[in-house]
């Protein structure tokens, strides 16, 4: 029940696409992921508790957070040189279903499938906001999974519920990716 | 639902948003003209209800000021300090001055963030001819870090005394959960000061600003306190003489179901919808400004523009920065260290109720507590609810206006509309009629 989304950008962003290589020194905090939702909202708590089952087996240079609703300044933290990973419930896409998107793959796209946490400013927005005032594409992903039940409780729905263990693996994959990404090399395997 | 307004031409017209983009929350727009005439003007709410009145059934109202705080991840502080005075109110608990400041500190920085997040990354796109704030930051990329700033200034704040940025902890009857030291409050100065400098630059930006002419008359209601501008206390009171108690709040207004809509609406008892937030309390309590603010609006010189004209509301969000930035420095630079934290108190059986002024309006609560203080039964009103049939009826009156425009380019204006009142869904969304069965 996995669909992997690997989209190409879509608009061109010429005045940091072209900005000038830099070298910059290996950051402590290699990858950030960075969980959005709400604990008490359904298929709205996914992220966080995929990310808890992570959390202790992360290496050291990368660091979780809940953040909720993901905002320009979480991403404007992310030191020089390091990655992130979003994630997130999304609607759009069937129930369970999990999709991993770049963010070079964010800008433009219309699939129709939205993170579900409330963000007054949406999360491919977000991220190329925080790119453009970061003078650089940040380098990361989104992982989200498909939700259909947002109401209230700590529940999760038959589907989500059933992805779970297949949300952790692909978080746990983002990390090796973006962290090939960060680095400039390929991933492994 | 709204009376038809006719437009020259016969003209029919649908237009259907189904995600409206750079608003708090999931919602969208239905309008149908038939005939040059607005049948229909529909913000519908579709987020699911969230059942926050039940939820704090049961529990003490210490508790119930953390779980409000997770109605909305952009206003947490309003529904904090409306529950916390409403609770202290009703258990006669005289708080310590620090208290007072540190709270009215803890909304400006509220105010800051959210009205930073909506002028510079929601409103502006849409006035400046940009159809994103990607497309924005990449023409005028300083201007939208000058934004984050002073956003991030008020996120400090809420930081340094709530705990943290979003949902804050800290906040308790009676006080805070701990004494929050001098040192930790003057550290905050340096980058308001900034962000003063970054909020008189915003007046400066909005002045220069052309949105689309609408104008109409609205009914504006606002809270108006003796000494201050509202945030934590006053009365209700609108610009056609209404003047009462912020605990009579359901004497005055009550809330329906509509079809179309997850959020109840609220009116006034006489049908008529009434209109909350920066532009109602920029006109109704213009006097009560911060000198620097209300030198701001008086060098905008768009007061009457700000009470009548809707796409406005960029302007009295200008002046609001400005107040809630030079207020914050006055109260950090006053700032005496209390003894201790909070207060000691008992509760009581009582009827608690308040209302304070969040970022976008009037906010409203009334808990009904046990002997022991729990709540037995809760009402919470948030400002986008009460807005929603004001938006409506503006649809309705704008829509026909702007017919005889191209359908991709009224759907724009019409969004760009319902942008300017800063709508809040996630905190609109609520049910009073939830039924609980007890099976045991």
């Amino acid at each position: 029940m996995t669909a992997v989304l690997d989209i190409a950008p879509a608009v061109r962003r010429p005045d940091i696409t072209d900005a000038p290589e830099v070298t910059l020194p290996v950051p402590a905090t290699l990858i950030e992921i960075l969980a959005c939702g709400a604990p008490d909202r359904g298929d709205d708590s996914a992220a966080t508790i995929a990310v808890g089952r992570l959390a202790d087996t992360l290496p050291d240079d990368v660091r979780a957070r809940i953040v909720g609703q993901l905002d320009i300044d979480d991403l404007l933290a992310i030191p020089p040189g390091a990655g992130a990973i979003v994630v997130d419930t999304a609607v759009g896409v069937d129930p369970g279903w999990i999709v991993e998107i770049p963010f070079s793959g964010l800008a433009g796209r219309e699939s129709g499938i939205r993170p579900r946490s409330s963000h007054a400013l949406s999360i491919p927005e977000t991220v190329a906001v925080a790119s453009i005032i970061r003078g650089r594409p940040l380098q990361g992903m989104v992982v989200a999974v498909g939700g259909v039940d947002f109401g209230l409780g700590e529940s999760l729905s038959w589907p989500v519920a059933a992805a779970m263990d297949a949300f952790v693996m692909a978080i746990a994959d983002a990390v090796q990716r973006v962290r090939a990404l960060v680095a400039g090399t390929p991933p492994r395997g | 639902m709204h009376d038809a307004v006719s437009a020259p031409g016969g003209i029919d017209l649908a237009v259907d948003v189904r995600n409206l983009t750079r608003v708090e929350g999931e919602g969208s727009l239905h309008l149908r003209v038939r005939d040059g005439a607005v049948e229909s003007a529909r913000l519908e709410i579709f987020e699911a209800p969230r059942y926050f009145e039940r939820l704090v059934v049961g529990r003490s109202m210490d508790e119930v000021i953390d779980i409000v705080a997770r109605i909305c991840g952009i206003c947490p502080v309003a529904y904090q300090m409306t529950a916390v005075h409403a609770a202290e109110a009703a258990f006669g608990i005289t708080v310590d001055p620090a208290t007072v400041a540190l709270r009215r500190l803890l909304y400006c920085g509220e105010w800051i963030e959210s009205h930073a997040l909506h002028v510079y990354l929601l409103h502006l796109p849409d006035l400046l001819g940009y159809p994103s704030a990607i497309d924005l930051a990449q023409h005028a990329r300083a201007t939208v870090e000058g934004g984050l700033r002073l956003k991030r200034a008020g996120n400090a704040i809420v930081a340094r005394i709530g705990g943290r940025a979003i949902h804050p902890v800290s906040v308790r009857v009676g006080g805070f959960s701990r004494v929050i030291r001098r040192d930790e409050i003057a550290s905050l100065r340096a980058d308001l000061v900034e962000a003063r400098d970054l909020a008189d630059a915003t007046v400066e930006l909005v002045a220069g600003l052309q949105p689309p002419a609408f104008r109409r008359d609205a009914r504006l209601v606002a809270l108006r306190s003796p000494d201050e501008y509202p945030m934590n206390t006053g009365r209700i009171v609108s610009n056609d003489g209404l003047d009462v108690a912020a605990t009579d709040w359901e004497s005055i207004f009550e809330e329906r179901q509509v079809p179309w809509s997850n959020a109840l609406q609220a009116h006034g008892r006489d049908g008529r919808p009434y209109l909350l937030g920066p532009s109602s309390r920029v006109t109704l309590d213009a006097d009560r400004l911060h000198p620097r603010a209300a030198a701001a609006l008086a060098r905008l010189d768009l007061a009457d523009r700000i009470a009548n004209e809707p796409n406005w509301s960029i302007a009295a969000r200008a002046v609001e920065l400005v107040h809630a930035v030079a207020e914050a420095i006055d109260l950090v630079d006053a700032y005496e260290q209390p003894a201790r934290g909070a207060v000691d108190w008992s509760p009581r059986a009582a009827t608690a109720a308040w209302a304070t002024e969040a970022p976008r309006g009037l906010l409203f609560q009334r808990f009904r507590l046990d002997d022991d203080g729990r709540v037995q039964e809760a009402r919470i009103v948030p400002p986008t609810s009460q807005n929603q049939a004001a938006i409506e009826a503006d649809l309705a009156l704008f829509a026909p206006t702007v017919l005889d425009r191209p359908h991709a380019e009224i759907t724009h204006l019409l969004e760009q509309l319902i942008r300017s009142y800063d709508p809040c869904i996630s905190c609109a969304t609520h049910f009073l009629d939830l039924q609980v069965e007890d099976s045991s």
